[in-house]
């Protein structure tokens, strides 16, 4: 059974087609990666999900139920956009309004299990308004995560959070999947974190699912590149350049071959040419990367 | 792998849950101590001003016609009218016969607009609708809000009625009514509260976020049925006006409910 299963799923606003024909498949017990551009659906999509917009066609379904089910909705946890708090109250008090909404047992040991999670037990008494933006990222995930949630829906989870704030995040997210039952469907621009805790990935654009694979297969599909240093760059970069189709410089000083040849070709080409190498290694590119890659193609 | 179990909660576990939230919410809000304050302190002031005012005359300066302008005669003047033969109510059509208790139907939209579009503007809608498939739970949660918030500020104003009168040395007896029917009177205001307030839920579930919207359409919406609480409503009345103002709350309270509900399931939440 999946946690999340979309079949031709559509959206029309007016004339506007947010949503085509969308196909995703989120397993259960994975942290599923949303990716694409402003504006491609994936904001819209979630929220079709949550039933907070109705869909225009097609069907989703959450644990094998129609997502309409409201013992299914009621075993989500979402954070889209914003955290929905009420501003004029305190971080507990919009916890503890949300533990109720729930109907939540025991609210209070469960509103505090939830801030500790995310490390904001302390600021319990603020008021929502005074939080910084970090801080009300939080509470909105500490939100999303009362009542013990079966599916997790996260829209920029990560948007405003400190270096702590991500790690924290990342160990949430890990430890919520542990069980194999639960699920979360994340979306994020942040890409170099969201490669370090996903599992499966689903790349949007203009409104359609164009790639579905597991982490396993992203790694498959990144391709190798010859990163390299030498004395003089320029040189080596117009030389590289003029034998091999693609030849870039990362932030880091390094010339990046992603043409499919070995280090040793392009060492032996430059020493020929006299331009020396003092540094050279392969890598694979990241999810970063492989998307830009996959943009552009679409283009 | 073990199948995953979603708990399914009864109607009255939701609908408690929900009244929970929404009454914590409405006493810990400033608004609604704002405006019971507002329904004391109103009769209190008008009554007092419009004793001040008695027995003066103003004069139309185009036409020269002097007004003798009358204060009110008896504390119940706040509260509701007497039909009369000729279709006038008790003292004459006065700004006390204008001006009184019922205004409180029209006052508690700006709760009910304010407490629905807060849910939209601070994104908790979000929260709820993903964990509340069932709409209609919202709208009842709302309506009975509402109505407690209605039913309160009524009771404030006829206190502040009675106070506006002590102050006053206003009349307290009961010419062509008595006690009871006076009691049966607020009941039956008490039970027309939802008929409104279903109409402001309405408004406001369809305005969503813009506040000025539902305000000024409940304004407009509550209009339309304001002149007639002084006919349902008046001094004398039986035990048969509250009957038919709870019949009439009722029918008004589900019928616009499942338009609420409508509009709910149809719409963008967010």
């Amino acid at each position: 059974m999946n946690a999340i299963e979309i079949k031709d799923l559509s959206k029309n606003f007016g004339p506007k087609q947010a949503v085509c024909g969308l196909n995703m498949t989120v397993p259960m017990g994975a942290i599923y990666g949303f990716i694409g551009e402003n504006g491609s659906g994936k904001s819209t999509t979630e929220k079709m999900i949550c039933g907070l917009i109705p869909k225009s066609g097609g069907t989703i379904r959450l644990y094998g139920k129609d997502h309409t089910d409201e013992a299914v909705r009621a075993g989500m946890g979402v954070l889209i956009e914003a955290p929905g708090c009420f501003p004029g109250l305190t971080v507990w008090d919009n916890m503890m309004l949300q533990a109720a909404n729930l109907a939540i047992a025991n609210a209070e040991a469960e509103v505090i299990r939830a801030l500790k999670t995310v490390r904001m037990e302390g600021a319990a008494g603020n008021k929502y308004k005074n939080c910084s933006l970090g801080m009300k990222q939080r509470v909105g995930i500490a939100m999303a995560l009362l009542g013990d949630p079966k599916l997790l829906v996260l829209d920029e989870p990560l948007n405003g959070l400190d270096a702590d704030g991500m790690r924290i995040m990342r160990e949430v997210f890990t430890d919520i999947v542990s069980d194999g039952k639960r699920s979360i469907l994340v979306s994020s621009h942040l890409l170099g974190e969201l490669q370090k805790v996903a599992t499966h990935y689903g790349i949007i654009r203009h409104g359609k699912m164009i790639r579905q694979m597991t982490a396993q297969e992203l790694e498959e599909s990144c391709r190798t590149y010859i990163a390299l240093k030498s004395d003089t760059m320029s040189k080596a970069k117009a030389l590289l350049g003029c034998r091999y189709n693609r030849v870039e410089e990362d932030e880091a000083g390094y010339l990046r071959v992603y043409d499919p040849v070995t280090p040793e070709d392009v060492v032996t080409y430059l020493y020929e040419s006299g331009i020396p190498v003092t540094e050279i290694m392969t890598d694979k590119i990241g999810l970063e990367e492989y998307y830009i890659d996959l943009m552009k193609e679409g283009e | 792998m073990e199948a995953v179990t979603f708990p399914r909660y009864s109607f009255a576990k939701r609908l408690r849950s929900m009244l929970k939230v929404d009454f914590k919410r409405m006493f810990k809000s400033r608004l609604f101590y704002i405006l019971l304050a507002c329904a004391l302190v109103m009769p209190i002031l008008m009554t007092v001003m419009m004793t001040m005012m008695d027995g003066s005359v103003s004069v139309d300066p185009q036409t020269g016609v002097e007004t003798v302008i009358h204060g009110p005669e008896n504390t119940w003047q706040s509260i509701g009218t007497l039909p009369t033969a000729d279709g006038a109510a008790m003292g004459g059509m006065d700004v006390m016969a204008m001006c009184n208790i019922n205004m409180m139907f029209m006052l508690v939209c700006v709760f009910v607009c304010i407490f629905i579009c807060d849910d939209f503007r601070s994104g908790y809608a979000k929260n709820l609708f993903t964990v509340r498939a069932r709409k209609g739970d919202y709208v009842i949660s709302k309506t009975l809000a509402g109505f407690v918030c209605g039913a309160l500020m009524l009771i404030c104003y006829f206190a502040g009625a009675v106070l506006g009168g002590g102050i006053c040395g206003l009349s307290f007896a009961f010419p062509g009514f008595s006690a009871g029917s006076l009691v049966l009177c607020m009941i039956a205001k008490v039970f027309l509260m939802p008929v409104f307030v279903a109409i402001f839920v309405l408004i406001s579930v369809a305005a969503k976020q813009k506040a000025w919207l539902s305000i000024c359409g409940s304004l407009g919406g509550g209009m339309l049925l304001f002149m007639t609480v002084s006919l349902i409503t008046p001094l004398n009345a039986t035990v048969i006006h509250p009957i038919l103002t709870l019949a009439g709350g009722l029918i008004f309270a589900v019928g616009l409910g499942f338009a609420s509900r409508r509009v709910l399931d149809t719409t963008s939440l967010v």
